[in-house]
């Protein structure tokens, strides 16, 4: 009769016993057990205590002995013990005895049968045991993990701009990790960004993919990519980051600065609902696209829908958690139900009447996935274009450049000078104005002043293009020629002084010609002059009109 | 690629985006741009979110696309302007002749 634990590895065993005979024989026929080994047989010293290293935690001990050993009610209460003796047991001892006894008078077959038992209920305690242990250390160990992964999400999500004022967001992961995301960002022209998305399941599996989105879209928010780009982006990163059964059903918009123009991108979320404030459904904003992560990249569209939003109109944005909600009858909540909510709720006061009529709807149920729901009011964002900083680290400079024939001919002069000085602090946040008066007057040195250009013919049809087209080739067909680029920076007063001069023709410039050409609003050449003047301070032309001087305040802000 | 341009299926948004610079060096393909603007008057938003840079020729060829398509659109919106682009405009009176965000 092959008992279970005699197939696996033979247990080992701890004997004390009193030396009798009667233990002697015992220990013979337990030795001849295939399923167990005798690791150690030792003589019961005085007081079982003293041997307290010897039992082990969960060591098998057997103890064997003609009459009770007195010691044994030292022994801790454990299950691992077997007591073996000839002697009748009162029931004191019995009752005191935590461990199991086999009295002498069995017979070997007996023995060897509730020996292989107890070995085999010694193996099944020591592997729940070890079960538990490992249980324990697991928890423990996601515990630590789910620490630090909250931390990294907390982190991740520290620029997300949920508090701006004009949006009320209700966001309930199903689990501790969200596979929902909702992420609000300002653009450094004033419009605000907004996302809603969810990838497919919950927990943390899809809340990773939302790392590299949320990361991908904040610093595209910084940078004030339009929602195209940001949807290609996004949709890059996912397809090559996600397995196959994995994507990521999102609806971007971009609330313009003033609140009267929404563009957006839908792949695969419900419809965002366009509202007025007396609660009427304008607009349902339906998916055209695939969510993300699915299509490779040639074949993605980003095509974006532009819509005019009235003043006192909202927009609600929200997962399919939202309307697929369940309540406690098994039933979903609905498009329509959402709808009607928004219809009898549509005033920013009112939002916590609405979140209540969703928990009631729920009742006791719970949360079967990610549930967000954001309510954006299109109004003015009253988000200040970000203006550069640049009173950091500044001192005085002075650049100088002679330009030829060569250089001109070959070189975006403007462009290249304004990119490399344009980093300097005192000129980052001026770059652009830097950029069109040093465009104004190098042009006018070199199309007037080298060239021999009119700018009369940009006045005919398509004339724009013919003087462009008679600028190039003017330009490649210049023998001798120099311009000269002195830019100065005064510290001090925080100007910046361009100077730039040319061995051309003599130019005159004429004050009543920029008058004139300034009351047209509509003329589409000569503006440049009149900008000129406009921004330029201490403007004035020596040299018969060769050299022009004049210089830019940079307090002024950009 | 400089200048793109995305008309939406409806027909109703045309959108003229210039990248990096806005001068004569994009003339053509900014005509280009606004040649085609099909049968629904489109609104033609001319998105500047990317123009780091631009002279008075932008100018003159904004004021030129005006000219030629005004009766054949809606509006002409120039929008997502930085600050400087924006006073710029309006120093220019642009704000007068098309609407700018």
């Amino acid at each position: 009769m092959a008992s279970q634990a005699s197939e696996t590895t033979p247990l080992e065993l701890v004997i004390f016993h009193d030396d009798s005979r009667f233990a002697h024989d015992s220990i013979d026929l337990l030795a001849g057990f295939p399923f167990l080994i005798v690791k150690e047989s030792l003589g019961l010293p005085a007081t079982i205590a003293a041997t307290k290293n010897k039992l082990k935690k969960r060591r098998p001990t057997v103890i064997i002995g003609r009459e009770v050993p007195s010691q044994v009610k030292e022994l801790p209460t454990s299950s691992h013990l077997l007591l073996i003796t000839q002697a009748e047991l009162s029931e004191q001892v019995l009752n005191a005895w935590q461990g199991d006894v086999l009295m002498g008078d069995c017979s070997p077959a007996m023995v060897r049968k509730r020996l292989s038992l107890w070995c085999a209920s010694h193996r099944v305690e020591n592997q729940l045991a070890s079960f538990e242990e490992s249980l324990s250390w697991y928890m423990q160990r996601i515990e630590r993990e789910h620490e630090l992964i909250e931390h990294i999400f907390r982190n991740a999500m520290s620029r997300n701009y949920l508090d701006y004022p004009h949006i009320r967001t209700l966001l309930a992961p199903a689990e501790k990790f969200n596979g929902d995301l909702c992420l609000v960002a300002p653009s450094p022209t004033g419009s605000l960004y907004v996302m809603m998305a969810d990838f497919t399941g919950h927990g943390l599996a899809p809340a990773t993919g939302a790392l590299p989105v949320s990361q991908a879209f904040f610093a595209m928010s910084e940078r004030n990519v339009s929602i195209a780009e940001m949807v290609t982006e996004f949709n890059f990163r996912l397809s090559r980051l996600l397995p196959d059964n994995m994507f990521c059903a999102c609806f971007l918009m971009e609330l313009s600065a003033n609140g009267e123009r929404i563009t957006y991108w839908n792949g695969g979320m419900p419809p965002a609902l366009v509202f007025g404030s007396d609660g009427e459904i304008k607009h349902r904003l339906t998916a055209k696209h695939m969510a993300l992560g699915i299509v490779p990249t040639a074949d993605f569209e980003s095509d974006v829908t532009t819509l005019k939003v009235g003043s006192g109109d909202s927009i609600a944005l929200y997962t399919d958690g939202v309307i697929e909600l369940l309540s406690q009858q098994r039933e979903f909540l609905g498009l329509d139900a959402l709808e009607d909510l928004l219809r009898r709720y549509p005033e920013r006061e009112r939002f916590t009447d609405l979140l209540s009529e969703l928990e009631h709807f729920r009742g006791e149920e719970p949360l079967r996935d990610d549930l967000s729901l954001a309510i954006l009011e299109c109004r003015e964002t009253g988000l200040e274009p970000r203006r550069e900083e640049s009173n950091r680290d500044i001192f005085p400079f002075h650049f100088s450049t002679t330009l030829s024939r060569r250089e001109l001919q070959q070189t975006d002069v403007v462009s290249t000078l304004v990119s490399a000085l344009g980093r300097l602090p005192p000129l980052t946040a001026h770059r652009t104005t830097i950029y069109l008066l040093l465009a104004e007057v190098f042009n006018n040195a070199l199309e007037h002043g080298l060239l021999g250009l009119e700018s009369a013919i940009k006045a005919q049809d398509q004339g724009f293009e013919t003087y462009y087209e008679l600028r190039q080739e003017k330009l490649s067909q210049l023998e001798d020629g120099q311009i000269t680029i002195q830019l100065t920076y005064f510290s001090e007063a925080n100007q910046l002084q361009f100077e730039v001069e040319n061995n051309g023709a003599a130019w005159r410039f004429s004050s009543e010609a920029i008058d004139a050409e300034a009351t047209d609003d509509e003329q589409a050449y000569g503006r440049g002059l009149a900008l000129l003047m406009q921004l330029a301070d201490n403007l004035e032309w020596s040299s018969d009109g060769r050299k022009v001087r004049f210089r830019y305040d940079l307090s002024q802000l950009g | 690629m400089s200048v793109t341009r995305h008309l939406s299926s409806d027909g109703k948004e045309l959108t003229i985006s210039i990248h990096g610079k806005f001068d004569f060096g994009v003339v053509h393909e900014f005509r280009r741009a606004y040649s085609s603007l099909g049968d629904e008057k489109p609104v033609v938003y001319i998105d500047l979110r990317n123009t780091e840079y631009l002279d008075s020729s932008a100018l003159g060829m904004l004021l030129n696309m005006r000219k030629a398509i005004i009766n054949q659109v809606e509006s002409v919106a120039i929008i997502n302007t930085n600050p400087q682009v924006k006073s710029i405009l309006e120093i220019s009176r642009f704000d007068k002749l098309f609407k700018i965000e």
